[in-house]
Order: C-alpha cells, then sequence, then structure tokens
C-alpha cells in the first residue's frame, strides 16, 4: 500500500500499552537505502518524556507495530522509566 | 547524502541529470509496512515535455531509485526516473 508521506504528519503516537508518546512532526528518509529511517515525534506527553532544549525525539521506524489512524510503536520497559515506577 | 528530513524536501526543485528542471517536490509516496520510499510526486513546470514519465493527472511520478542526490536540488537519472 503506498500512502503520502505527509498522511504521516500530526498522527498521534501510542505504544502498544495504550500510553501516548506524541506526534509525528516529520519523517527522516535515508536516500541512500531508500527508506523510511526515523519518524520525528513531538508535543511528547510530558509523563514518559521530558526533555530540555529539545522539542522531540527520533523513533526508529524498526519498532513501529502498525500505522492505521494512528501509530502504535512497541514498548519498552525501561524506555519510559517514570511510567514503569507506578 | 545519507538522511534527510522530509519537510525540508518540499518545494525543493526536481532536477534531471541531463540539467533539466522537471518541476517542483509535491509529496513523497512511501509503503508503511515495509517503510521503503516508493517514488517523489513532482508538479511539472509549465512547458515541460512529460514524454516517457509516469503521469497522474498533472502530476508526474518518479521512482525513487532514479534519486541521486539531494541537496539545493533533487537531482534524478534521466534515465530511471522514465520507468
Amino acid at each position: 500500500m503506498k500512502t503520502q508521506v505527509t498522511e504521516l504528519f500530526g498522527m498521534e503516537v501510542y505504544t502498544e500499552k495504550a500510553i501516548r508518546v506524541g506526534i509525528v512532526d516529520d519523517a527522516i528518509l535515508n536516500v541512500d537505502s531508500k527508506k523510511i529511517d526515523f519518524l520525528a515525534v513531538s508535543e511528547l506527553n510530558p509523563e514518559l518524556i521530558q526533555l530540555k532544549g529539545f522539542k522531540g525525539i527520533k523513533i526508529p521506524y524498526r519498532i513501529i507495530r502498525s500505522i492505521g489512524d494512528i501509530i502504535i510503536i512497541r514498548h519498552f520497559s525501561n524506555m519510559f522509566p517514570a511510567k514503569d515506577a507506578d | 547524502m545519507k538522511s534527510t528530513f522530509s519537510r525540508s524536501l518540499s518545494k525543493k526543485k526536481v532536477m534531471s541529470t541531463d540539467g533539466m528542471v522537471i518541476g517542483t517536490i509535491r509529496n513523497i509516496m512511501v509503503d508503511l509496512d515495509s517503510g521503503q520510499v516508493d517514488s517523489l510526486v513532482v508538479r511539472p513546470d509549465a512547458g515541460f515535455d512529460a514524454t516517457g514519465y509516469t503521469v497522474d493527472g498533472d502530476r508526474l511520478m518518479i521512482p525513487f531509485e532514479a534519486v541521486r542526490d539531494i541537496r539545493d536540488y533533487i537531482v534524478v537519472d534521466r534515465y530511471l526516473s522514465k520507468q
């Protein structure tokens, strides 16, 4: 299935444990391998990640589980220490 | 050139390896299952001869294999882009 890359922008990103991560701001394309390397995600969930001086994070494309109306990525227990401490 | 933000590509000019400006990039088609970048959607400049290119309405589809490099222009191979 071919999709326009602009359709990704603004999509909500959740982990597979239904925790909101943020929204897609941009896609980072690798010109040599002709693949999407990362999704740039901003407006992050402050309970998960707090950045100082940065707007967002890069999510590797390989941890994406599926893309539909929203994007679901894999959940790593050490990825969001603040949440796992609860 | 290794990697690039897709938003930074918007409104960039597309040039063929024979030095001809084809037009302006409008969008990029991707395969979301594999993450593969499929093709560029280009709006051709007025008067550009689109024979040989894949045309979809008033847009040209240029396969991403044709992309040689991306700096100030997006340079595409003159033969590979006509598929």
